[in-house]
């Protein structure tokens, strides 16, 4: 299980959140339990994002929820100067990465810390953001 | 059924560009309307059939847009509420015109996007896009921080920039390029001198995109009016013809803003190799790359061009930083690109003003632009879609 740090916010972050639906609840959930877990297709075994009803590779409709290892590398990232939203301002530049993870499949997350300078094949870790209405969010730290 | 140079753009007209207009799209679109059915020598009246971008809240939806323009169509159409359209609108009038839906097609474009806030803030009116599940529509998921268009594009290019081992500097050109081509169009709003130390310190949006590399959003509206080129004979200006097609291309492989096979957003990551070939745009037209005169491209951000030189054969993976060195993508090059200026010095209208330089080229009406001796011009994006322009059958 991943440690979950509580991030505090200059406003409140609810409207950065999508809502949570029938279909990615259990990826919502698992997250407030200190797990990241993705969709595993039974067909080809392999885990895809973002959450889909279908398998992009192999186009099969049976999968279970997979817990990753939170373990992954710097596939890339962005290093942002202009905030956009408030919510991020006190955390300018701030710094989002595409991380492939061990299990092959790559998400977004921002890179935690102040002054990141992460590199493309970089080793990461998962962390979990605690929002103040108690959803979480994965972000990644480097290693 | 082959349908090349079976439509034809018969008319062209714009309301000029501005940063920030004081006039409602709805006039706007009139000025290009008039201006369009004026070039082609046609009657108000027999245009019957409209295909609009972008709709509300920008712009007129296509309903509201024919009850205010006088239009009485028997064929209407619009596109979601996004700039990647152009080629789709044309597309989509071309086909209602080959299939009998309509004989005159007006397709517009016709917003005003300054009143509202930038890209990726909440008042912007496509924000809540981005909380839907799966993302936006150029990969945003605010919560991770992946704000704007062009957060998952500066992934992009990133990563682009490390496959193949790539000095960002390079992509200077691209920008510098199309602001020398807008210093020759009087109605670009962007009309400043730059050069490589300027860009160098232009500061960075999200990095390694800098502001240089941002496309200027800008007011305005466009018109064109396509017909069947065999009706095309009667208005008085040579008919642009549309010799090939190919349509916006979308799916787990796909990213509106990066290359097949290099992983950004869901794409997986494979070797690419594309072949000009295989594309319907050239299967259809009878030519290959190296018989087009003038491409344009639409370049919301700078690495689009790399982008769309490398998915369209114009050179191999990874070799299109080093391709566009030189002046090559400049007029009096060998391949001038957005001579108008594109998106990034004339400003962004989704294409519409690469699409009205590529008729006004092709007519020989570019003045200070003008390529001399041009046959071939092509329409292409990042994510596909493409169109060849000229005026031979």
């Amino acid at each position: 299980m991943t440690a979950i740090i509580k991030r505090t916010f200059p406003i409140d972050p609810a409207q950065l959140l999508p809502a949570i639906t029938p279909d990615n609840e259990p990826f919502w959930s698992a997250l407030t339990k200190g797990h990241l877990q993705l969709q595993a297709c039974d067909g080809c075994g392999k885990v895809r994002y973002p959450i889909a009803p279908v398998c992009p590779h192999c186009g099969g409709n049976e999968w279970k929820w997979r817990q990753m290892s939170g373990e992954g590398t710097v596939f890339s990232f962005a290093r942002f100067h202009r905030s956009y939203l408030p919510e991020f301002e006190d955390l300018m530049p701030y710094v989002v990465a595409s991380v492939e993870l061990a299990e092959g499949v790559r998400i977004f997350g921002r890179l935690v810390g102040r002054d990141v300078k992460p590199q493309i094949g970089q080793p990461v870790r998962l962390v979990i953001e605690e929002w103040p209405d108690g959803r979480c969010v994965a972000a990644f730290e480097l290693v | 059924m082959n349908m090349r140079g079976a439509v034809s753009i018969v008319g062209v007209g714009s309301s000029g560009l501005s940063r920030s207009s004081t006039e409602t799209p709805i006039t706007m679109a009139e000025r290009a309307v008039s201006m369009a059915l004026a070039d082609a020598g046609l009657e108000r009246r027999q245009i019957d059939g409209l295909v609009n971008q972008i709709g509300s809240p920008r712009g007129p939806d296509y309903d509201r847009a024919a009850s205010l323009l006088g239009l009485e169509v028997r064929f209407g159409a619009q596109p979601w509420s996004h700039g990647r359209f152009a080629a789709t609108v044309l597309q989509h009038a071309a086909m209602a015109l080959t299939w009998g839906l309509a004989d005159y097609v007006l397709c517009l474009a016709a917003y005003r996007s300054s009143n509202f806030g930038k890209h990726g803030s909440k008042e912007r009116n496509t924000y809540a896009e981005s909380l839907r599940d799966g993302g936006g529509p150029h990969a945003e998921t605010p919560h991770t921080g992946l704000t704007a268009p062009s957060g998952a594009t500066a992934l992009a290019t990133q990563r682009y920039f490390h496959k193949y081992g790539i000095d960002p500097a390079k992509l200077a050109a691209i920008p510098l390029a199309f602001r020398r081509h807008a210093r020759l169009n009087p109605g670009a709003v962007m009309q400043g001198e730059l050069d490589l130390d300027k860009y160098l310190k232009s500061r960075y949006i999200i990095e390694p995109l800098r502001l240089l590399d941002c496309s200027v959003i800008v007011d305005g509206a466009v018109a064109m009016i396509l017909t069947r080129t065999d009706r095309a004979r009667d208005c008085p200006k040579a008919p642009v013809k549309l010799l090939g097609v190919q349509g916006l291309h979308a799916g787990p492989n796909e990213f509106i803003f990066g290359l097949r096979g290099l992983g950004i957003d869901q794409a997986s990551v494979f070797d690419e190799q594309p072949r000009w070939q295989d594309q319907l745009v050239y299967r259809m037209a009878g030519v290959g790359p190296k018989d087009i005169g003038t491409l344009h491209i639409y370049d919301a951000f700078s690495p689009q061009l790399l982008f769309v030189l490398e998915r369209f054969g114009f050179c191999a993976p990874g070799e299109a930083a080093d391709w566009v060195q030189g002046g090559r993508i400049e007029l009096g090059g060998e391949l001038p690109c957005n001579t108008s200026g594109g998106h990034l010095s004339e400003g962004q209208l989704n294409g519409w003003g690469q699409i009205l330089e590529i008729v006004k080229q092709l007519r020989g009406e570019a003045g200070a632009r003008q390529i001399q001796d041009l046959r071939l011009a092509q329409w292409a994006t990042t994510v596909g879609d493409s169109i060849i322009f000229g005026l031979d059958a």
